[in-house]
C-alpha cells in the first residue's frame, strides 16, 4: 500500500493537482488575510464563494462568457462583502453574526436563487457546457520542461491569478497608501482617524476586496474544479480559509504556504481514497485536523514567543 | 500688556465647559499664548487643563467661550480643523501605530506617491529626514516604531504635528513617561522649536521642570484660573500654594484612631514599567488595624502601580507584600479577598462591574460562592435578595429595584454599589483607589463617612487619593509618594497644612530617611 | 418605568426585525413564484391551520411535526446560549450533534437492556462524548489562547468524518441499498407522544426539562452566574476573584453535552437506524435561535417554534407551490441580520435614552436643590 501511495505521489500529475486545490482555498485565505489587516474577522467567505459559485454559473450562462462570469462572481462577491459592512459598521451587527448569516444564504439561499432563476433544483449541471468553462493556458516556455512543465503549465487561468494575487496582495498592503491606511485602521485605528483616515471607508473598502477575493475562488470551484455549481461544493473551504489565514500568521505569503498544505493533504485524500484498503473518510479527515494542528502550534509559539521577550527584560515580569 | 495684543497667537475666552454628565470642567477660563513661548499650563488632576486643551485641539467644543486664533475667530469641530489652523497636540497616550516604520508614521493620511500608486518610500523618508534635521529631532526613519524607545516615539509625534503645519504644539504631560536623560533632550529641542518661532503648550505638574524651561504659566484649579505669570517672577512655593489648595473644606467628623496590630506590610516594593521607567523605588510602610493611611501625591508617581502590586494585577520586580502576615505578591486575586483584602479599583468602569448586569449581580460577586447563598447547587434566592436589598438599603443606593442594571445608574450610585460590596464582606483591609473621583457630592460624602465608620470599628485602611482635601480630611496619618519613592510620612495629618503638602508632593522638599522610616512599626 | 420603556422599545425592535425579514421573504416569493398568495398563505398559516376548499381547520398534526421539529433545535439552541453567555463564539455543535447522534444509535445497537434505561443510558453516552469533544476548542482557547471559532469550525467537519468513516467501515448493514446502521434495540428507541407519524417523542418534555434546568443553571446556580460575569466583563470577574479559565471551560462543556444530548435523543427518536450522510444542521440552526432568544434559554422554546414554524412553513410552500424550500435560509439569515443589529432603529432608542436622561437630569436638580437648602 505504502509503495503504492509514493508511486502516486511521486508523479507530475499529483503536484499539479495540489495547485489545482489549492487555488481556492488561496483565493479566500486572500481575502481572510486582507480583511483581518484592517481588524475585520470575516467568516462569511464560505457564504460569499457559495453565492458567487453560482452566479459564476449563471453570468456565463446568460452571456455565453466565461469572463463575464468570473467578473460577475467578483462582484457579487463585493456586494455580499459591502452587505456585510453595512450590517457590521452601520447598524453595529457583530461580524461574526453578520459572517454566519451570510453563510446560511451562502447553504440553501443558492438552491432557492438557482430555482428562482432556472427552475434547476440541487445543480447547474445542463447550464454548463465547455466553452464557458474558465480555459486552461499553457505557458510556452515553462511547458516544454520536462518535469516542472507538467506541474506548472496547463492550469485554468485563474489559477495563476491566485497565485499572481498573492504578490499583488502583499503590494497594496505594503506597497499602496491604501495597503498603510488598511494596517494602520486594523492596529490603531485612533492613530488612523487622528491624522484624518476615514477608519469606516477603510473598512468598508477592505471587506468589499475580502469579498470580491472570495467571489474569485466561488467561480474557480463552480466554473472550472467542479464544472458546474451544486449545492455541497464549498466544503468548509472559507473556514478552512480563515484557518490558513490564522496559520500564515496573516500574512499573503504565509496564507499561501498554508493554503498550499491544505491542497496537499486535499489532493493526498484524493489519491490515496482511490487505494485498496485506506478509509477516504478518514483521509478526508487531514485537511482539518492540519488545520487544528497549525493553529495549535501557532499559539504554542506565540505565547513562547511573548514569554521569550519577556525573559529578555528581566526587569519587566509577566 | 496693549502692546503683546499683537503676538498672541492663542486666546481663549470665558470658556466654559459643561459634559453631559453635568459636570463643569472649565468655568470661565481665560487662557492666552504669546507667539514662540513656551507656556506652561499647570494644575492637579481634575483641574480642567486637559479639558482645555482638547477644545484647542478641536476635540470637545465649548459651552460657552470663544476661541481666537492669530486674531481670527475659529470654531474647531474637529482635530483636522485645528490642523488647518497650526494647532498639533502630543497626546500622553501616543497616536501611533507600531508596526509601521517612523517614516510610515508620519506620513500616514498624507503620503507620498510614485507612479500614481505606490508609495514614495523614498520620498517620506526623505520628508522625515529633513523634518528631522531641520528641528533637531533625531529618529530613525526606517526602524519600526515597535522597536524604538518612548522617547524617540515622542518625538515621532511632534514630527507628525511639524510636518502637517502646526505651529503651535499643544504638549500634554510629555515627561510622564520620559527618562531624566530624555526629558533633558526633549527640553533642548522644544527650545530649538522655540528658536524658530513655534509656540508650545506645555502641560505639566513639575516644577522644577516649568522653572527650566517655560517662558510663563497659567495655573488653573478647579476648573478656574488662578492667574498668569511670569515664570521668572514667581517663586515655586508661590507656584505650590496657587496649584495645590483647597477650596472648600469639608469636615469630617472622627475619632482619634486607635490603632493597634499590623495588618498590611509592605516591604521594599520595587518595579520597573515597560518603558523601564522606575515606577516604584523602595516602599515600604505598614497599614494598622483601626487606622486610615492615606496616599498622596500628584498621579502618575507610582500610586497605580502600587495598588497594582497589591491585588496581582501586575508583579513586583522586588519586594514583599503581606496582610496578617500571608503573602499577598504570589496570590490569585480569588486568595487575596479570602485573606480579607477588598479593593475600590480606581478604573471602576471596567474593573468594579459588569456593567449589563443587575444590581443585584453586582454585589454579590465576590460571594455568590458563599454557602449562605447557596442551597446545595442552586442559589438561596431569599438570602441573596435580602442581601442585596440590605446592602442597597445601607448604602442608599438610588435605583428601581436590584434587579435594575447597573448601568442605567448614576456614577455616584454605580461607585456606590461597588463600595457597598467591597466594604460589607468584613474586610480586615480595605484598599480605596480613588474611591470618589468623578462621583457627586452626596455619594462622596457618603463613601467618606462610611470609610471612617468602618477604620474605627477595626479595618485596616489603605486610601489612594489624588484629591488632597480627601486624603488630608480622612486619613489618621499620610504618606506622600513622589517619583515612585515615599517623600514624607506625616504620623498626624491634622497639624499639616496645604501649603506643606505642596511642597512635597511637588518634590520640593524630602523628609529624612528616618522621619519616613516611622511609617514601619516594627514591634 | 426607564426599563420599561426600554424592554418596550426592544419588543418592538425584534417584531419589527421579524417583519422586515418576512418582507424580504415576500419579495422573494413574489419574484419566483407564479402564485405568491397561495405561496404566502402556505408560509405563513399553512403549517397550522389546512384549508380545504372554503373551509379552514386546525392541523393538529401539522402542530405536532413543528414541536418535533423543535426537539433537537432546543438542545443546541440552548448550547449556544450556554457558551455565547461566556462570550465565546463556539460553533461546534453541528458536528456534536451528528457524532453524539451515532454513538448514542450504537449503544442503541449494541447494548442490550430490557428497561426504558436503554434509551437513556445511550443519551448519556452521547452527552459524556459531547462534553468530550468540546474541551478541545476550549482547552485550546484557555491554555494557548486558539480561536474557538476556527478550531470548532474544523471540529464540525472532523466530527463528521469520522463518523462516516466508521459509518462505513465498521458499522454499516450491508444488506441495505444505502449506508445505514443495523437497527436500533426497541428499548433504545424514544417513543412517541402521540399519534400518527409526527415524530413527537418524549424527547419533546425532556428538551423542555432541559430548558427549565438551564435557565435554573444560568440564573440561578454559581455556575451559571460566574459564566453570565465572565461574558459581561472577564477583568471584573476575575477582580471578584472568579475562577475565570475553568468557567470559560465548563461553559463550553455544557455546551457540548447539551449538543451531544440533542443528537443522541433526534436519532433514537426519529429513526431506527443511524443514517446522517452529513452535518445536520441543527447547530447552525441553534445559533439563530440563541440569537432570536438573546441567550435567555427561557426564551429558546419560543424561538425554536419560530423558526420550526417557518421551515414547515417553507415545506409547504415546496410542496404544494413553486417555491423551494430553501427559502427558510433567506428569512433565517435576514433574522438574523436584523435582530443582531444593535444599531437597528437606533434612532429610536436613542429618544429614549435622552428622554430618561432628561428626567433623571430634573429629578437630581430638584433633589440638588432640596439639599442646599
Amino acid at each position: 500500500m505504502w509503495s503504492q501511495l509514493l508511486d502516486t505521489i511521486l508523479k507530475t500529475e499529483f503536484l499539479f493537482s495540489v495547485i489545482r486545490i489549492t487555488a481556492p482555498i488561496l483565493f479566500a485565505a486572500l481575502g481572510a488575510v486582507i480583511a483581518e489587516k484592517a481588524g475585520v474577522t470575516n467568516i462569511g467567505l464560505e457564504g460569499i464563494m457559495m453565492i458567487s459559485a453560482l452566479f459564476g454559473v449563471l453570468f456565463s450562462y446568460w452571456t455565453q462568457s466565461w469572463l463575464v462570469g468570473v467578473l460577475g462572481a467578483m462582484f457579487i462577491g463585493v456586494l455580499l462583502g459591502l452587505m456585510m459592512g453595512f450590517f457590521a459598521l452601520k447598524l453595529k451587527t457583530d461580524i461574526i453574526l453578520a459572517g454566519i448569516a451570510v453563510n446560511m444564504m451562502g447553504a440553501g439561499g443558492t438552491i432557492f436563487l438557482l430555482y428562482m432563476f432556472t427552475g434547476m433544483r440541487g445543480n447547474t449541471g445542463a447550464l454548463v457546457s465547455p466553452n464557458i468553462l474558465i480555459p486552461t493556458v499553457n505557458i510556452p516556455l515553462i511547458k516544454d520542461i520536462p518535469i516542472l512543465g507538467d506541474v506548472l503549465s496547463g492550469h485554468a487561468v485563474l489559477t495563476y491569478v491566485a497565485f499572481l494575487l498573492v504578490w499583488l496582495i502583499w503590494l497594496l498592503l505594503y506597497r499602496t497608501p491604501l495597503g498603510l491606511n488598511i494596517r494602520a485602521v486594523g492596529e490603531n485605528a485612533n492613530a488612523a482617524s487622528s491624522v484624518g483616515v476615514s477608519v469606516l471607508k477603510i473598512k468598508y473598502i477592505t471587506i468589499a476586496l475580502s469579498g470580491a477575493l472570495a467571489g474569485f475562488g466561488g467561480a474557480f470551484m463552480s466554473m472550472y474544479y467542479s464544472q458546474g455549481w451544486n449545492s455541497g461544493m464549498v466544503a468548509g473551504r472559507g473556514f478552512i480559509a480563515l484557518a490558513a489565514q490564522a496559520m500564515g500568521r496573516g500574512e499573503p505569503v504565509g496564507a499561501m504556504f498554508s493554503s498550499l498544505l491544505f491542497g496537499l493533504a486535499q489532493a493526498l485524500r484524493t489519491k490515496v481514497s482511490g487505494l485498496q484498503g485506506v478509509s477516504s473518510y478518514l483521509v478526508s479527515l487531514i485537511p482539518y485536523v492540519v488545520t487544528i494542528l497549525g493553529l495549535v502550534i501557532y499559539a504554542a509559539s506565540t505565547i513562547k514567543r511573548v514569554k521569550k521577550i519577556k525573559a529578555a527584560q528581566p526587569e519587566v515580569k509577566a | 500688556m496693549e502692546q503683546h495684543q499683537n503676538d498672541l497667537v492663542v486666546e481663549m475666552r470665558g470658556i466654559t465647559k459643561v459634559y453631559p454628565n453635568g459636570i463643569a470642567a472649565n468655568q470661565g477660563v481665560d487662557f492666552s499664548v504669546r507667539r514662540g513661548e513656551i507656556h506652561a499650563l499647570m494644575g492637579e488632576n481634575g483641574a480642567g487643563k486637559s479639558t482645555l486643551m482638547k477644545m484647542l485641539f478641536g476635540l470637545e467644543q465649548p459651552t460657552e467661550g470663544e476661541i481666537i486664533i492669530k486674531g481670527e475667530k475659529v470654531s474647531l469641530s474637529s482635530p483636522t480643523a485645528a490642523i488647518a489652523h497650526g494647532i498639533g497636540m502630543v497626546h500622553q497616550h501616543f497616536m501611533l501605530v507600531p508596526s509601521l516604520t517612523v517614516a510610515e508614521n508620519i506620513v500616514l493620511g498624507m503620503v507620498p506617491k510614485k507612479s500614481g500608486m505606490f508609495i514614495d518610500f523614498k520620498k517620506a523618508i526623505e520628508l522625515t529626514k529633513e523634518f528631522a534635521e531641520r528641528f533637531n529631532l533625531a529618529v530613525n526613519p526606517i526602524a519600526k516604531v515597535a522597536d524604538i524607545p518612548v522617547g524617540m516615539k515622542q518625538k515621532v509625534e511632534i514630527l507628525k504635528a511639524l510636518i502637517r503645519g502646526a505651529k503651535i504644539l499643544i504638549l500634554d504631560e510629555p515627561t510622564a513617561v520620559l527618562t531624566t536623560q530624555e526629558t533633558a533632550e526633549l527640553f533642548r529641542e522644544l527650545v530649538h522649536l522655540k528658536e524658530q518661532d513655534y509656540t508650545i503648550i506645555f502641560i505639566s505638574h513639575k516644577l522644577n521642570e516649568i522653572k527650566q524651561i517655560t517662558d510663563r504659566l497659567t495655573i488653573m484649579r478647579g476648573g478656574k484660573s488662578m492667574g498668569v505669570y511670569e515664570t521668572a517672577s514667581i517663586t515655586e512655593q508661590e507656584i505650590s500654594r496657587l496649584m495645590v489648595g483647597r477650596d472648600v473644606i469639608l469636615d469630617v467628623q472622627k475619632n482619634q484612631a486607635v490603632p493597634t496590630d499590623v495588618v498590611l506590610r509592605v516591604r521594599n516594593l520595587e518595579y520597573t514599567n515597560e518603558w523601564n521607567k522606575k515606577m516604584l523605588d523602595g516602599v515600604s510602610f505598614d497599614v494598622r488595624k483601626g487606622e486610615i493611611l492615606g496616599i498622596a501625591g500628584v498621579e502618575g508617581n507610582g500610586q497605580r502601580e502600587l495598588v497594582d502590586m497589591l491585588f496581582d494585577l501586575k508583579e513586583p520586580d522586588a519586594g514583599t507584600a503581606s496582610v496578617n502576615g500571608t503573602d499577598l505578591i504570589n496570590a490569585s486575586q480569588a486568595k487575596i479577598r479570602g485573606l480579607g483584602v477588598s479593593l475600590v479599583p480606581e478604573d471602576r468602569m471596567t474593573y468594579g462591574i459588569a456593567d449589563s448586569a443587575t444590581i443585584e449581580e453586582n454585589l454579590i460577586s465576590d460571594r455568590f460562592e458563599e454557602k449562605r447563598f447557596n442551597n446545595g447547587p442552586l442559589f438561596n434566592m431569599k438570602a441573596i435578595r435580602r442581601e442585596s436589598d440590605k446592602l442597597i438599603q445601607d448604602y442608599t443606593v438610588l435605583c428601581k429595584s436590584r434587579s435594575q442594571k447597573v448601568k442605567m445608574l448614576s456614577g455616584g450610585n454605580i461607585q456606590k454599589v461597588v463600595v457597598a460590596r467591597e466594604f460589607s464582606s468584613d474586610p480586615a483591609l480595605i484598599i480605596a483607589d480613588q474611591p470618589t473621583r468623578g462621583i457627586d457630592v452626596g455619594a462622596t460624602e457618603f463613601i467618606r463617612k462610611k470609610l471612617v465608620d468602618l477604620s474605627r470599628a477595626g479595618t485596616a485602611v489603605l486610601l489612594v487619593s489624588a484629591d488632597l482635601n480627601e486624603v488630608m480630611e480622612l486619613s489618621d496619618s499620610l504618606i506622600v509618594l513622589y517619583g515612585g519613592k515615599i517623600a514624607a510620612y506625616f504620623e498626624d495629618t491634622s497639624q499639616l497644612d496645604d501649603e506643606m503638602m505642596g511642597e512635597y508632593m511637588l518634590g520640593l522638599k524630602r523628609q529624612s530617611d528616618e522621619e519616613i522610616g516611622r511609617v514601619c512599626h516594627e514591634r | 418605568m426607564k426599563d420599561r420603556r426600554m424592554f418596550g422599545f426592544e419588543l418592538v425592535r425584534g417584531a419589527a426585525a421579524i417583519l422586515l425579514a418576512l418582507g424580504v421573504g415576500t419579495i422573494f416569493i413574489f419574484l419566483s413564484s407564479d402564485e405568491p398568495l397561495t405561496a404566502l398563505r402556505y408560509l405563513l398559516i399553512g403549517p397550522l391551520i389546512s384549508i380545504k376548499g372554503s373551509v379552514a381547520s386546525f392541523n393538529t398534526q401539522g402542530l405536532y411535526t413543528i414541536l418535533a421539529a423543535m426537539i433537537p433545535t432546543i438542545f443546541t439552541g440552548l448550547a449556544v446560549c450556554v457558551m455565547f453567555s461566556s462570550n465565546q463564539f463556539n460553533l461546534a455543535g453541528e458536528g456534536i450533534v451528528m457524532a453524539g447522534g451515532f454513538v448514542a444509535a450504537l449503544a442503541g445497537i449494541y447494548i442490550h437492556m430490557n428497561t426504558g434505561w436503554h434509551a437513556v443510558i445511550c443519551v448519556l453516552i452521547a452527552a459524556v462524548l459531547g462534553g468530550i469533544i468540546m474541551l478541545v476548542p476550549a482547552l485550546l482557547k484557555v491554555k494557548l489562547g486558539a480561536s474557538e471559532m476556527v478550531t470548532s469550525l474544523m471540529l464540525n467537519y472532523v466530527c463528521m468524518y469520522v463518523v462516516l468513516h466508521f459509518l462505513n467501515y465498521n458499522f454499516a448493514d450491508r444488506s441495505k441499498g444505502s449506508t445505514q446502521t443495523y437497527p436500533f434495540d426497541p428499548t433504545a428507541q424514544i417513543g412517541s407522544m402521540v399519534p400518527g407519524g409526527s415524530k413527537l417523542t418524549w424527547g419533546f418534555v425532556i428538551a423542555l426539562v432541559f430548558v427549565v434546568i438551564i435557565a435554573l443553571l444560568m440564573y440561578r446556580t454559581r455556575w451559571g452566574y460566574a459564566i453570565r460575569m465572565i461574558g459581561i466583563n472577564q477583568a471584573f470577574s476575575k477582580y471578584s476573584g472568579m475562577k475565570v479559565g475553568g468557567t470559560i471551560v465548563l461553559s463550553q462543556v455544557i455546551g457540548g453535552v447539551l449538543s451531544g444530548i440533542g443528537g443522541g435523543i433526534e436519532v433514537l427518536g426519529r429513526y431506527t437506524t443511524f443514517l446522517w450522510k452529513e452535518l445536520p444542521g441543527y447547530g447552525w440552526t441553534g445559533v439563530t435561535i440563541a440569537i432570536l432568544a438573546k441567550n435567555n434559554p427561557l426564551l429558546v422554546p419560543l424561538a425554536a417554534f419560530f423558526i420550526a414554524y417557518l421551515d414547515k412553513g417553507c415545506q409547504l410552500m415546496a410542496t404544494y407551490c413553486d417555491v423551494p424550500s430553501e427559502m427558510i435560509d433567506i428569512i433565517q439569515a435576514a433574522i438574523f441580520l436584523f435582530f443582531a443589529a444593535e444599531q437597528f432603529l437606533s434612532g429610536y432608542r436613542q429618544k429614549i435614552v435622552v428622554k430618561n436622561t432628561r428626567a433623571d437630569l430634573a429629578k437630581a436638580a430638584q433633589a440638588a436643590e432640596g439639599g442646599a437648602e
